[in-house]
């Protein structure tokens, strides 16, 4: 039941920043889609793997892959798909259990959450940037073999 | 002419640059256009607060033009994904300097809608606040404070030295109203509307763009980005912390 509303408010929560941000109607359910799958993404890694960070550098690459390929099916910038993917991953709550807990001056939870806060910010840089570094790779090797084969 | 075109081509970079794009997507355009339109060879430089760009032709001439970047950059999609469009176009076949303004300002003052922004708003703190485990009540709570937090986007905003100024008052302000909200309706919780509205203002995404900006190699760029993010941030938490302890919470 959990998930299910995560799930739902994840895609409100989505498309409300899309419309922040301008995106055109035409994308707006799919890239709210995206939020969708990349916090699925999040949750079915953090059954298995422990902490965030790791969860979220899984759920960020994913999110970059799949961004890349809407931006292809739908002829739009990469960005903007990626950008509003990433949205549900973005550390809201942990910020603030990290500021409560220092006006409370509880330093050991404000550790624990800062270092949560932390954890997300680089995971979701480090999915990106794993899967850009892939992608310009495999690119290079694909233009690489087209001019041996020429 | 070559001035001219260069002028125009600083005005899209610039229009992307505090549109949202990330600093290599805006060089790597630049670069595209201005060879489209005779450069034998393009040297551009991009950081988040200046664009330089050197065009050399082939009979030796070369031209450079510097613009400082002093506008504070929001997000807009859709600004974006038409200077995308009229840049590939744009390379597909050239237009002179003035059709490429005219194309220019068209997208620039393209009307901005205000019922988007505050719907926006409103569903985004709803969504995240019940997302990180509020009840309905909490949902609802978040939206009414994002109208509010909208509201000072737009009246108080002009008035702020910076970003940095404007997210404490901002925080200070929204916090008091959720606090006082909570404590007199006891079925809402005052840190889950917190959360959900803080989804509005803090920079999660400059932060991650500005990670990857360092990744990528754009060092300085990143840095300086980053840098401004965590002080954006910690003018957050301090807003809502004051706020939180004004109330005693």
């Amino acid at each position: 039941m959990e998930t299910a509303i995560q799930m739902g408010t994840a895609f409100v929560g989505t498309l409300g920043f899309g419309l922040l941000f301008h995106l055109r109607t035409r994308h707006m359910i799919s890239a709210a889609v995206c939020g969708v799958f990349t916090w699925g993404v999040f949750l079915l890694t953090a059954h298995w793997v422990e902490g965030i960070f790791f969860p979220s550098l899984i759920a960020s690459a994913f999110a970059t892959l799949l961004a890349e390929t809407m931006a292809r099916i739908r002829k739009a910038p990469a960005t903007l798909y990626l950008i509003l993917g990433v949205v549900p991953l973005i550390p809201g709550s942990s910020l603030y259990y990290a500021m409560s807990y220092a006006v409370q001056k509880d330093w050991e939870k404000f550790r624990e959450y800062g270092y949560q806060t932390m954890a997300y910010a680089l995971g979701i840089a480090l999915g990106m940037f794993l899967v850009w570094a892939l992608y310009g790779m495999l690119g290079k090797a694909l233009a690489l073999t087209q001019e041996q084969t020429m | 002419m070559q001035e001219k075109i260069l002028h125009e081509l600083l005005n899209i970079g610039e229009a992307m640059l505090t549109n949202g794009s990330e600093v290599n997507r805006v060089e790597d355009t630049l670069s595209r256009m201005g060879k489209a339109c005779g450069a034998s060879q393009m040297n551009v430089f991009v950081i988040t607060s200046s664009i330089v760009v050197t065009m050399t032709f082939s009979d030796g001439r070369a031209v450079t033009q510097t613009r400082r970047i002093l506008k504070p950059g929001g997000t807009d999609f859709r600004k974006l994904e038409d200077f995308n469009a009229l840049s590939r176009r744009f390379c597909k076949e050239p237009m002179p300097a003035e059709e490429l303004k005219a194309e220019i300002e068209k997208i620039q003052n393209a009307p901005g809608e205000r019922g988007k922004f505050y719907l926006g708003s409103m569903l985004a703190a709803g969504g995240f606040a019940v997302f990180f485990g509020g009840n309905l009540a909490d949902g609802v709570m978040a939206a009414v404070f994002a109208v509010l937090i909208c509201l000072l986007q737009e009246r108080l905003m002009p008035f702020c030295a910076n970003r940095m100024v404007f997210n404490l008052l901002c925080a200070v302000v929204a916090g008091l109203g959720i606090g006082l909200t909570a404590r007199l309706n006891p079925y809402v919780h005052m840190d889950k509307i917190m959360i959900g509205d803080i989804m509005l203002l803090i920079p999660g995404i400059a932060m991650t763009n500005a990670v990857r900006d360092v990744l990528v190699g754009d060092t300085i760029s990143g840095i300086m980005r980053l840098v401004e993010t965590i002080l954006w941030a910690g003018a957050l938490a301090c807003g809502f912390m004051a706020a939180i302890w004004l109330i005693g919470g």
